[in-house]
């Protein structure tokens, strides 16, 4: 079986972050691999070790990816490419399926294992339509994957009404939750590793296609203007004897809240 | 005119308040509103679905569509949607809205945006707000297309009180069966819970409950209040909650009246999952704790201590 995992460049979303003029300051900021996309990279070498597969990443855009693919090699992923153009850098997702698809075809894989969300736009809308597009079966939000037989896959998703488990005739796409699994530190027996390793960098010329082939100039929607996010003031904040501050608060929050 | 097709939030036969709180923000925006019903047995919800606000009611009533299936029901939806001529495809927040919306728009050929918290018409040119990066700021997005599909966030839009509409039922023909992708079985969350994403109030519990006992000393005040009942990713993590009991960016999203975090620092991903609640309590050991910055109301306590004490004061306040 081979697998193809997706990877993105995200900016770490425990730092602060600050919009001037429509924009994010990009001062201060630093990006790090989007964590579902850590869980992704993790089912596959479960997957690998489990079961006879081989396994490749692809991360699309983001500059300099070296740092976060080595990381991936270290956590047991054989094969890394890199697309990146500087035409990318307004793609929305539909652009960012198509890329995907691209590489997909080059490469006669089995199944595509990504994140169910970037970090950065939690969007979650890529990996359901790069299925769409190659015009195979998708589950998102997953949380298990087995290997049913030769040909087909089970996984278990989180659902509205509960657990749905569903059989997906491969070639198919999943989309994973941080619940599937745990991703692993690496070892620095797979850092070393890591470090030999090649990167397999292509634009999008040498992809076979154009930005305008992927719908980049016709542009479904763009982001026009980043503004800050409405936070909340921090309220009262009690602190003493338990039994009073809380009847104080209660008190509060039956007569100025009114939510009792 | 503009006309907004709303994706009909139902869950175990009951319509959901989405379904309302979507077409009052259509009307409010002058659009035309039309419904799509998809699943199994579900034309005794026709009276609820004109309740709802719309005034067309695209119904696809199959036995194969008792169970979701993303596949069928986006087919649905994008039949309804061409029958239609919808400009605007909404659905409300769930899993099976985040599902089905990309591949709505894919099919379509339509724009795609998720966790819409505001949507605006300047005569045919459609614009939209939504956060990013777990709530830290938000985009604002201009639609080239004339067709957008949206995921709206939970508590994003308001039911106008008495909104109607009419009946006007259009059925749809079953869609084919994904062959590709055949559930085989739906694992039932626990038939009896008060479902997170509509309830008026919401309890979580989070590390500071330590182990079972904690967990089931805050269960008792969210039965109490008749509360949905979450928790934040430690808890799942370590095996005391289900997955599907997560309130956070990567679980449920809720938006009650009031949300009371028992026992959470309030890492940003949590955050991002209940911030939008209207009012918050929060009870934590830690007065440094970042749940404190977001919450109306804070005691800085041992949950152990405290929540007896709060279950108590409520009691006597509600009688």
């Amino acid at each position: 079986m081979k697998i193809l995992t997706t990877v993105k460049k995200v900016v770490d979303v425990e730092l602060n972050m600050h919009v001037k003029d429509g924009a994010i300051v990009e001062d201060g900021l630093q990006y790090v691999i989007n964590a579902w996309d850590e869980n992704a990279v993790e089912a596959s070498v479960q997957l690998k070790e489990n079961n006879k597969a081989e396994t490749t990443l692809v991360s699309v855009g983001g500059g300099d990816n070296t740092d976060i693919i080595r990381k991936c090699y270290a956590m047991g992923i054989e094969n890394g490419i890199h697309i990146d153009d500087p035409a990318l850098d307004k793609a929305d997702s539909s652009v960012f399926a198509k890329v995907l698809q691209k590489v997909y075809e080059n490469g006669a894989y089995d199944l595509v294992i990504t994140g169910k969300q970037a970090q950065d736009t939690d969007s979650g809308q890529t990996g359901i339509m790069l299925a769409e597009y190659l015009g195979v079966p998708c589950v998102s939000n997953v949380i298990a994957i087995e290997v049913a037989d030769e040909q087909h896959i089970k996984v278990s998703r989180l659902g509205d009404a509960g657990t749905e488990i569903v059989e997906l005739e491969l070639p198919a796409v999943v989309t994973v939750s941080d619940s599937i699994n745990e991703p692993r530190l690496p070892q620095m027996r797979g850092i070393m590793m890591a470090k030999k390793k090649k990167i397999k960098k292509m634009d999008l010329a040498a992809l076979g296609t154009s930005y305008d082939d992927l719908g980049g100039t016709g542009l479904k929607s763009e982001v026009i203007e980043f503004m800050a996010s409405k936070t909340r003031e921090a309220g009262q904040k009690f602190e003493g004897d338990p039994a009073e501050i809380t009847a104080q608060v209660v008190g509060l929050l039956a007569n100025e809240a009114k939510v009792f | 005119m503009a006309k907004v097709l709303i994706v009909a939030d139902i869950k175990q036969g009951v319509l959901k308040g989405s379904t309302a709180e979507l077409s009052s923000k259509a009307k409010a925006i002058g659009a035309e509103t039309a419904v799509v019903a998809i699943g199994s047995n579900i034309e005794s919800l026709i009276p609820d679905l004109v309740n709802a606000g719309s005034d067309t009611q695209y119904i696809a009533d199959d036995p194969s569509l008792e169970l979701f299936s993303a596949g069928p029901y986006a087919s649905c939806v994008v039949d309804a949607a061409k029958q239609f001529g919808a400009n605007l495809i909404w659905f409300g927040f769930s899993e099976s809205g985040k599902a089905a919306a990309p591949r709505v728009a894919a099919q379509l050929d339509a724009a795609c945006a998720t966790e819409i918290t505001d949507v605006t018409l300047d005569g045919d040119q459609i614009e939209v707000v939504r956060p990013a990066i777990a709530n830290k700021v938000m985009q604002r997005i201009k639609v080239n297309t004339d067709q957008l599909v949206a995921v709206v966030r939970a508590g994003a839009f308001e039911a106008t009180e008495g909104i109607t509409g009419t009946e006007n039922v259009v059925k749809l023909s079953a869609p084919e069966t994904d062959l590709k992708a055949v559930i085989k079985e739906l694992i039932s969350d626990a038939s009896g819970e008060i479902d997170l994403a509509d309830a008026d109030v919401v309890v979580s519990v989070g590390r500071g409950a330590k182990d079972q006992a904690g967990v089931d000393l805050v269960k008792e005040l969210a039965n109490d209040l008749q509360a949905g009942f979450g928790a934040s990713r430690a808890m799942i993590d370590g095996g005391f909650m289900a997955h599907n009991k997560q309130v956070g960016q990567t679980g449920k999203i809720v938006a009650p009246t009031l949300y009371m975090a028992i026992g959470i620092s309030g890492a940003i991903q949590h955050l991002a999952g209940m911030n939008g609640s209207k009012v918050i309590l929060a009870v934590n050991k830690d007065p440094e704790a970042p749940i404190f910055n977001v919450a109306d109301y804070g005691i800085v306590g041992d949950l152990f201590e405290v929540v007896p004490i709060l279950r108590e004061e409520i009691k006597k306040v509600r009688a």
